[in-house]
């Protein structure tokens, strides 16, 4: 029951509260660029989603096996190579370098493999695919899964790839909701008469500051789910 | 972008030309590297020092009459002993976190040796409501809380309370006081189930 | 087109009003609404961009006629990341309070677009002293758009500027400013303004030779 427990608060924590975009204000760029039109804004978050959770499957990996201090990869191979040595091997200097290449490769591996085996998804959402290298949603992924695999001072709290694959999805779709509300919202936009110096971007940011006060009200939830799970 | 992306089945079927295609990538990645191994030596001890001396220097104001502390593991759980100038236990500091209104609140706890009475709290890390929440890291609420006793679990109230174990809300962040009153008397619970596990053992 | 490149004084002034990175060409929008909740976090940002993005470009510069045209964004990216791990480390190093509080802001300046967009557009092709005042440019330019946003979000969510109080005490701090939604209403309404100025700028520029 805890397991699921705490799932379901990373979840929401992810989805909801805690938005990628509304709170931590990740993911800007196509928020505002891609968010014209309904079914492009969907395509756009079902592309994040995917490759937000490809990415975080392989930075959690890379993060707990290689990365992190006393991780058991490099601590053997440090093992084999220094057999006296007692020095903790630690290359979390690298995380950052190898989460972006981690998400630019996955970037690609995923835009391939969609290109030949579902062709007709790839006309719908893989021109967003290369966009999304740049996208912070993902590194900001990787950077909380990080957070919580090397920077944990607990052997005991440190994150199970469960838990970094939820908060991946659920940030995923939390992104999709909020692009997909943005680009409805905008659509009735187009309809109105906004003064010409706030037209584009500038209504844009003003609207999504509405939504995140809308989304301002998921705060506390989570703690009241805690007490509910314990 | 696209460029990027195709980069790199590009070198792959080239093959025989690879060196000569990434010779650059290859060079920098090795200075880069050097370079970034000489920040890590020059500055790991600093980052190192800097995030324990955040505990540290609390301890004489989280633990009467001590003067530095001692990390340790006690049955798994992370704890400092305070030690004073001569090297005598005064109590334990102990690092506690938990979920608070708006993100995890991680606070220090401090204790008298015998953890019958918490000489202090502070407030490491929070993100509460700016104005309403986030008064809890202000000492002037924190500081109701030294001298409480440990025999029972805290409780808010509402108003000022001659009640022991009662601790003031926060007009406006009931939730706030409540996360920082749970996190506090889940600390002082593992505490001493975790010494006495140690003692036992 | 390598004859109409601007020089480096021109970019150097581009960079800081009629190219501003947030409010003419609307990059780098993450650590903009993100960091300006206060000015010290704002200018603490600011400067580790600045650092980032003026490496980058003498970087990218010196080596930019050894480029290959597909392995160049590889080449950016390594290079800004490099550069981002050592401003983190010095950060976390020397001002141990603000790289807390900034947290993975600092890391996401490798995906923030204004450094690869300039490694692109001036470091790539031009010699090192343009790319460098370009890349001063651009980080004044980016800067006072930092501080613009973190003046008005901090001096009305907190009454403070550089957390000294500057309101008149009985102040009521409008919470609202500092939180996520004041960042984008913000935002949003200092563009605005910054497109008005504008517009009445050009006009009152096309109008002057009829009149003359």
């Amino acid at each position: 029951m805890e397991t699921i427990g705490s799932l379901i608060l990373i979840a929401i924590g992810a989805a909801l509260i805690n938005n990628f975009v509304l709170h931590y204000f990740v993911g800007i760029c196509p928020f505002i660029g891609v968010s014209r039109r309904v079914d492009m804004a969907f395509g756009m978050g079902c592309a994040v989603t995917f490759v937000i959770s490809i990415a975080a499957f392989l930075s959690w990996t890379f993060t707990y096996f290689i990365l992190r201090a006393g991780a058991p990869v490099t601590s053997w191979i440090w093992h084999v190579l220094r057999p006296d040595s007692e020095l903790v091997p630690d290359l979390s200097i690298l995380n950052y370098i190898v989460y972006i290449f981690v998400i630019a490769s996955s970037v690609q591996l995923v835009e391939m493999y969609v290109r030949k085996f579902f062709p007709a998804l790839y006309k719908s959402f893989g021109v967003f695919l290369p966009l999304i290298t740049t996208n912070c949603a993902i590194l900001f992924a990787c950077l909380e899964i990080m957070k919580h695999v090397s920077g944990a001072s607990d052997p005991s709290q440190v994150w199970g790839l469960d838990k970094a694959l939820v908060l991946a999805i659920f940030g995923g779709l939390g992104f999709t909701l909020a692009i997909v509300m943005m680009a409805g919202i905008r659509e009735e936009l187009d309809q109105c008469d906004v003064p010409k110096a706030l037209r584009g971007p500038a209504i844009t940011l003003i609207t999504a500051g509405i939504l995140a006060l809308a989304f301002l009200g998921f705060s506390g939830v989570d703690r009241g789910l805690a007490a509910l799970f314990q | 972008m696209n460029e990027q992306t195709k980069a790199a089945p590009e070198i792959r079927r080239k093959g025989g030309g690879y060196l000569g295609q990434a010779w650059l990538i290859l060079v920098l990645a090795l200075l880069f590297g050097s370079g970034l191994a000489a920040v890590q030596m020059a500055l790991e001890p600093i980052i190192a020092r800097n995030k324990l001396s955040e505990t540290l220097l609390q301890i004489p104001n989280l633990v009467p009459g001590s003067e530095t502390g001692e990390q340790e593991r006690v049955n798994g759980q992370l704890v400092f002993r305070a030690l004073d100038a001569d090297g005598n236990l005064m109590g334990w500091v102990l690092p506690a976190s938990g979920q608070g209104f708006a993100d995890k609140i991680e606070m220090l706890v401090g204790l008298d040796a015998a953890l019958e009475t918490i000489t202090g709290i502070y407030v490491l890390d929070q993100k509460e409501t700016p104005g309403l929440g986030n008064r809890i890291a202000e000492a002037g609420w924190r500081d109701q809380f030294r001298g409480k006793p440990t025999s029972k679990p805290l409780e808010l109230s509402s108003a000022e309370s001659s009640i022991p174990h009662h601790v003031e809300a926060l007009t406006g962040a009931t939730i706030s006081s409540e996360s920082v009153k749970d996190i506090v008397n889940g600390a002082v619970a593992s505490l001493k189930e975790a010494l006495a596990k140690a003692s036992g053992s | 087109m390598v004859n109409d490149q601007p020089t480096a004084l021109e970019r150097f002034i581009n960079g800081i009003l009629p190219e501003n990175p947030t409010y003419r060409q609307l990059l780098g929008m993450c650590p903009t609404l993100a960091v300006t909740n206060g000015m010290q976090s704002a200018m603490t940002m600011a400067g580790a961009t600045a650092f980032v993005l003026i490496c980058a470009n003498i970087v990218v510069s010196l080596i930019r006629n050894l480029l290959k045209p597909h392995l160049r964004i590889l080449v950016y990216t390594l290079t800004i990341a490099t550069f981002v791990t050592i401003a983190d480390r010095v950060l976390a190093a020397y001002m141990y309070d603000m790289s807390k509080q900034l947290g993975p802001y600092i890391p996401l300046i490798i995906v923030n677009c204004i450094i690869v967009c300039r490694c692109e557009v001036c470091a790539s092709s031009q010699a090192v002293h343009i790319a460098a005042a370009d890349a001063v440019g651009q980080s004044l330019g980016f800067t006072l758009a930092l501080a613009s946003i973190a003046t008005v979000r901090e001096v009305l969510g907190a009454g403070t500027w550089f957390g000294i109080a500057v309101m008149p005490a009985g102040f009521p701090n409008w919470v609202l400013m500092v939180l996520p939604p004041g960042a984008f209403i913000t935002l949003g309404l200092l563009l605005g303004l910054v497109n008005w100025l504008t517009a009445l700028w050009t006009q009152g520029r096309k109008a002057k030779p009829t009149a003359a």
